[in-house]
């Protein structure tokens, strides 16, 4: 059945396409590739708009303003990139070993929790302090989620891809239980919601509305770049995650560096959560993750799991974000922003992998035309050579072929 | 004139990037006979024979089965034709029977599990190829394994038979049993063209012969009792000389450097490869370990590396036990290790060749946490130029590397702090003549210099010319030591088959 | 607690079941094809909305939920396009998915929210059978979509386990090159499933926003996209286990809502006291479970799971 798809399409064009991998492969970054993706993800964006009445011209332009045109606007910008850098971080730590971390969101939300509840019972302490212990907690809490999906991959095999993704409706679904019942706020006449936390633990701002979470952020993308690229440790994980074996062969325990690099994953979503706690939101609420560990995938995947490209993704996603939630004074979705991200993700991926194939159609003339025409020719065909031996080599035939 | 052949491969040319697989290789085939495909590795015999496959689309050339001129697109194009293809890799899925395994591709719209197991089994019968047709392939040996593959090609009444070193993972016995199977299809008039480099075995089998070198047909050979094997094998490497050079003289062995006692071990899939293996390698000696592969040299290997626990037994290292030590630890006692797979275990391919010289010694390339990179830089540097590799640029991944420069790479980085033993796997496997002269230049200096070494080759031929002493192994255990000068080839061959003649 | 709340309870538990089985199913196509999409919860609003849009505008519930199939298909295509056809990673392309159909359903469908369509999926009663007590009104007097998706569960378990199509399909998620050499095209064969399991997914969303809601609001699919991947697992990717997971999860789903209702005891606890939220967790902490558990057991030898789930392939490679 599902041959019937192509029989026809042969039988009118008499070939077919097929990727070949090029000779030459396009000197294109993956910044490019960027670059490329968020064109594709706008001129769709600009399709979707049209059809819906909108004028794109009128709605980028505002996006483009309320995320970069002024302090204020950058701000929000940067207060969006910030969880996204940290949850990016996350995922790369864990992608730099192969592993996928795709329960960020959930690690997040479970350093959220423990930040709380340490708020909670030491709500006396002076700022600077709370903030450090509530920081410590979020790395302990997104650990702690962590640990089971860690643990079951280094010393069962089993998918971190799924114990991660599994664990984040955990998460959520505790807050959600925290907000009904144990946390309720009693002053909170009847709301299921969570009491604030101390005005004390509110990280000081920077500017406009970002703050030292920022700082966090970027502070941590430098420690873990330095890590990675220049001491034996960050060896030993690029080496693990590129061809386990020959880390295994170099003495390097697998186990080991898989736990390890899952945990500081782990750790580094909760932190996200824990700033984003005393960053950005009131209290402990079921949305505060709002889809900022899923995106970081994204964020990560886009930066190829290096660190600065992880700043520069984070930086661009949450201007998109930014500009997202400022057009719904024009009367347009803030879905856009979900929209554009992903269309610039698939851009990217496409792009890519037209850096390092063509379209080559084949037909049925044996070999293939090439639709490159800088590939190369083909060898010379040399004459078949007699053996060197007794043997007679059998002549070849100029009659046959004629077909 | 084309219906005289039931294969015919005209001028094929296939490159891929950065390699000339083919250029204008031929090769004809007679329905009814076997056509041995011979030639060294890269010469394009695998390359040839996945053009007929419908696996590769050729860049120029004709491809003619059964008088026929046919276009393959895909291998489905290809089986529809006749041609029935086992790969040196098998193509089975583990988690399938062996009945689903073999119609997969070609079974009926509806499966109907008992009636196709009947016809399956009625097949297997028909030519002697037992398989019970309920079994996941998972729980088969390699033997078992080739049988399916075979009864599969069968299954689609393949008229082309083509076998990829279908021998590599017999034993003696079974590779007699698939000459007579082969035999009996020949005979019912279908062709097989059969891949290999046992040069013996090709004489035994094979009615005609096609010989590649670089690529191109060097020589068609119309009847293979027409020819010797020295000249066969003088057609495969160009010139004569490709044969091994004389034994370098033995040296007077210095003290033990490597000890197994009662060692034993289980492979991947838990059953037992290694038994109660004893043996001593001493200093300025080369122990060759000869055996049909499968037979645990692997792991052997990985046991004395620290890469596969032993079951039971003790792993001595200069003395010192090193049974429970990791791999590192043995490194820095003093044990190197060249394993079998060159890129994937010794060499990391997407990570430069900088990165990769230094997996054995980072440790101490470090100032603190940091990893000192122009330190690694010169060490690399020394060692590209002590082992004469060609590398290209230090910080481009090591994968573009050719296969000989990368076996002077993981040599040379194992050789490179001194160590007192060396276990080499299969170092020569796949290496042009120039690399494996290169190789074996390298292994005698080391042994001269006082290294113990422990050689694990496929290649009698090697062993015989590199090694003070053969150990025999089959079926996990070391059944026999001979001294290569005075023990004839038969004997040795007798003996890898588990037939010990004292 | 009532004999009706019970029955409710129930005829709520096959209903939440339909939807998360139908949603799996498709998933668990795709997954024995070697593909993981993480798409689901992406792939189901979208069907979700358009069905529903599609209902709006016909009158028509089934040309709603064939339409919803359709779009189901075409988003589940996208994943097929960028992964299995050029090869990009599932994992990454899946989520994509979810994000950005999650947007595009909101964008598509911000001008019906609280609209109701004139007619909708009604009950409909086996004769004979419904009126058995108790049996009959649980499972005999349902939506047709309840009856289409047990049939689609056989036909999905005779086209795996059957026939040719279903070998090539388990070959094609166990080992690609194999699947490729035998004559089988895996880009056909994995990009069919994907758009298959796209179709399922997005029918489903149409029975949540055709019948369970009824109606669209942003966000309404609200994880049962990733009870859906979760249940594939949960089943060990055979249909058969599938169904009778699907009851397990359904019934986690449809006694959230009424828990609060239930004075009862059982084991000593007092089930309306337990927080819904809790209760939600079990799926995926079951899941986990479930996964710790094959894998444990199958540490010696193949485990349920495809072999291939995840690897992309490309033929010529070399």
């Amino acid at each position: 059945m599902i041959r019937i798809v192509w029989r026809p399409f042969q039988a009118l064009a008499g070939n077919r396409p097929v990727l070949a991998r090029r000779e030459n492969v396009v000197p294109a970054t993956q910044a490019v590739a960027f670059l490329l993706g968020i064109v594709v993800a706008l001129i769709l964006g600009v399709i979707l708009l049209w059809t819906s009445g909108h004028s794109p011209a009128e709605v980028y332009e505002r996006m483009f303003d309320s995320a970069f045109m002024g302090t204020d606007s950058l701000s929000r910008t940067l207060e969006r990139a910030t969880p996204l850098a940290l949850t990016g971080l996350s995922v790369a730590v864990a992608g730099s070993m192969g592993l996928w971390n795709i329960g960020a969101e959930g690690q997040m939300m479970a350093g959220a929790i423990v930040a709380t509840g340490v708020a909670m019972m030491a709500d006396g302490l002076s700022g600077p302090l709370l903030i450090a212990l509530m920081m410590v907690s979020g790395i302990v809490g997104g650990m702690v989620l962590m640990l089971g999906p860690a643990l079951a991959r280094s010393h069962l095999r089993v998918s971190e891809i799924i114990t991660t993704l599994m664990l984040v409706y955990v998460a959520i679904r505790v807050v959600e239980w925290l907000e009904t019942g144990p946390w309720k706020d009693p002053e909170s006449f009847g709301f299921a919601v969570i009491e604030p936390v101390p005005e004390q633990a509110a990280l000081p701002g920077l500017f406009g509305r970002a703050n030292i979470g920022v700082l966090i952020a970027l502070g941590l993308l430098l420690v873990f770049w330095l890590a990675v690229s220049r001491t034996a440790w960050g060896y030993e994980l690029r080496l693990a995650g590129s061809s386990p074996d020959t880390a295994r062969y170099a003495g390097v325990s697998l186990r080991r560096k898989v736990l390890t690099a899952l945990l500081l994953s782990g750790g580094i979503a909760g932190l996200a959560g824990a700033v984003q706690l005393t960053g950005s939101a009131v209290r402990l609420e079921s949305g505060l993750s709002n889809g900022y560990g899923f995106a970081g995938i994204i964020v990560a995947a886009l930066a190829l799991m290096r660190p600065s490209g992880v700043a520069v993704v984070a930086f661009v996603f949450g201007a998109v974000q930014v500009g997202g939630q400022s057009i719904q004074t024009l009367g347009v979705s803030s879905a856009i922003s979900d929209i554009l991200q992903a269309m610039i993700l698939f851009g990217a991926l496409v792009a890519v992998v037209f850096f390092n194939y063509r379209v080559r159609w084949t037909g049925p003339g044996g070999g293939s035309s090439s639709a490159d025409p800088a590939e190369p020719d083909p060898v010379e065909p040399d004459p078949v050579e007699p053996g060197p031996v007794e043997p007679d080599p059998v002549e070849p035939d100029p009659v046959e072929g004629a077909a | 004139m084309n219906a005289d052949y039931a294969v015919w491969l005209r001028g094929i040319e296939k490159q891929f990037p950065g390699v000339i697989a083919c250029a204008g290789a031929d090769l004809r085939v007679r329905p009814g006979t076997i056509h041995a495909l011979l030639g060294e590795n890269g010469a394009g015999k695998t390359t040839m024979v996945n053009v007929l496959a419908g696996v590769y689309r050729p860049d120029g050339g004709e491809v003619w089965v059964d008088g026929q001129r046919r276009f393959f697109q895909s291998p489905a194009d290809a089986i529809a034709a006749g041609v029935g293809m086992v790969y040196q890799e098998f193509r089975l899925v583990p988690t399938l029977t062996v009945a689903e395994n073999i119609v997969l591709g070609s079974a009926p719209r509806l499966l109907r599990s008992a009636e196709i197991e009947q016809r399956v089994a009625e097949l297997s019968a028909a030519y002697g190829m037992a398989a019970d047709p309920n079994r996941p392939v998972w729980q088969l040996s390699m033997g078992e394994r080739q049988r399916v593959e075979i009864l599969k090609a069968l299954w689609r009444n393949a008229s082309v038979l083509v076998m990829d070193e279908p021998t590599a993972v017999l034993t003696p016995g079974e590779a007699a049993e698939l000459g007579v199977a082969l035999r009996a299809m020949a005979e019912e008039g279908r062709s097989v063209i059969y891949i290999s480099h046992k040069l013996d075995q090709v004489v035994a089998f094979c009615d005609e012969a096609t010989v590649l070198r670089h690529g191109k047909t060097v020589a068609t050979i119309d009847d293979l009792e027409d020819v010797d094997l020295t000249s066969l094998a003088e057609m495969m490497v160009g010139a004569a000389g490709g044969g091994y050079g004389q034994r370098p003289p033995a040296l007077e062995p210095g003290p033990e450097v490597l000890s197994l006692r009662g060692v034993s071990a289980l492979n991947d899939r838990g059953l037992p490869a290694l038994s109660d293996i004893d043996m001593t390698v001493c200093s300025s000696e080369i122990v060759g370990i000869v055996g049909v592969s499968g037979n645990g040299q692997k792991e052997l290997a990985e046991v004395v590396n620290g890469l596969r626990r032993p079951t039971q037994g003790r792993v001595m290292v200069k003395g010192q036990d090193v049974t429970d030590a990791p791999p590192g630890d043995r490194y820095r006692l003093g044990l190197a290790y060249v394993p079998e797979d060159r890129l994937g275990v010794g060499l990391a391919p997407k990570m430069s060749v900088v990165d990769n010289a230094v997996v054995r010694s980072y440790r101490s390339q470090r100032r603190g946490l940091m990893l000192v990179m122009d330190k690694c830089i010169k060490f690399c540097q020394d060692l590209v130029e002590r082992f004469g590799v060609r590398a290209g640029r230090l910080h481009d991944p090591v994968a573009g590397l050719s296969g000989g420069n990368l076996q002077r790479l993981l040599l040379g980085r194992e050789l490179a702090e001194r160590p007192a033993v060396l276990v080499a796997a299969q170092p020569t496997r796949g290496l042009d003549v120039q690399g494996v002269a290169a190789i074996h230049g390298h292994l005698v200096a080391q042994r001269n210099d006082g290294v113990g070494i422990v050689l694990i080759s496929e290649d009698l031929d090697e062993l015989l010319a590199l090694s003070d002493r053969l150990l025999v192994m089959y079926e996990g255990r070391v059944v026999v030591e001979y001294t290569p000068d005075v023990t004839p080839r038969t004997v040795i061959g007798e003996a890898m088959a588990g037939q010990v003649r004292a | 607690m009532s004999e009706e709340a019970l029955i409710g309870l129930f005829v709520a538990t096959v209903q939440f079941g339909t939807l998360v089985f139908l949603a799996a199913l498709g998933e668990l196509i795709a997954e024995r094809a070697g593909v993981l999409n993480l798409g689901v919860e992406g792939m189901m609003a979208m069907g979700a909305v358009s069905g529903f849009m599609v209902g709006l505008e016909t009158g028509s519930p089934w040309a709603a939920f064939f339409a919803a199939a359709a779009v189901g298909a075409l988003v589940g295509g996208l994943h097929a396009l960028v992964s299995v056809v050029l090869g990009a990673d599932q994992v990454v392309s899946g989520l994509a998915l979810t994000i950005g159909g999650l947007g595009l359903a909101a964008y598509v469908g911000r001008n019906v929210v609280g609209e109701r369509p004139e007619t909708l999926f009604t009950d409909l009663g086996i004769a004979g059978l419904a009126d058995i007590p108790w049996i009959g009104e649980i499972f005999f007097d349902q939506p047709p979509v309840v009856y289409l998706t047990v049939l689609l569960g056989i036909a999905g378990w005779f086209v795996l386990a059957r026939t040719r199509l279903g070998l090539a399909i388990r070959a094609a998620g166990e080992s690609a090159p194999t699947t490729d050499t035998a004559g089988h095209s895996v880009m056909a064969l994995r990009s069919g499933a994907v758009m298959v399991g796209g179709a399922c997914a997005g029918a489903a969303g149409s029975f949540l926003s055709l019948y369970m809601a009824p109606g669209w609001v942003e966000g309404m699919v609200a994880g049962r996209g990733w009870i859906a991947v979760a249940l594939v697992i949960f089943g060990a990717w055979r249909p058969g286990r599938l169904a009778l997971g699907a009851l397990l999860f359904g019934f986690t789903l449809a006694l959230q809502p009424r828990l609060q209702s239930f004075d009862i005891e059982l084991l000593g606890v007092e089930v309306n006291r337990i927080s819904p939220a809790l209760l939600g967790i079990l799926p995926f902490v079951l899941t986990v479970v479930v996964l710790v558990i094959i894998s444990w057991r199958y540490r010696h030898r193949p485990s349920p799971a495809p072999a291939a789930l995840g690897l992309p392939y490309r033929r010529e490679e070399r």
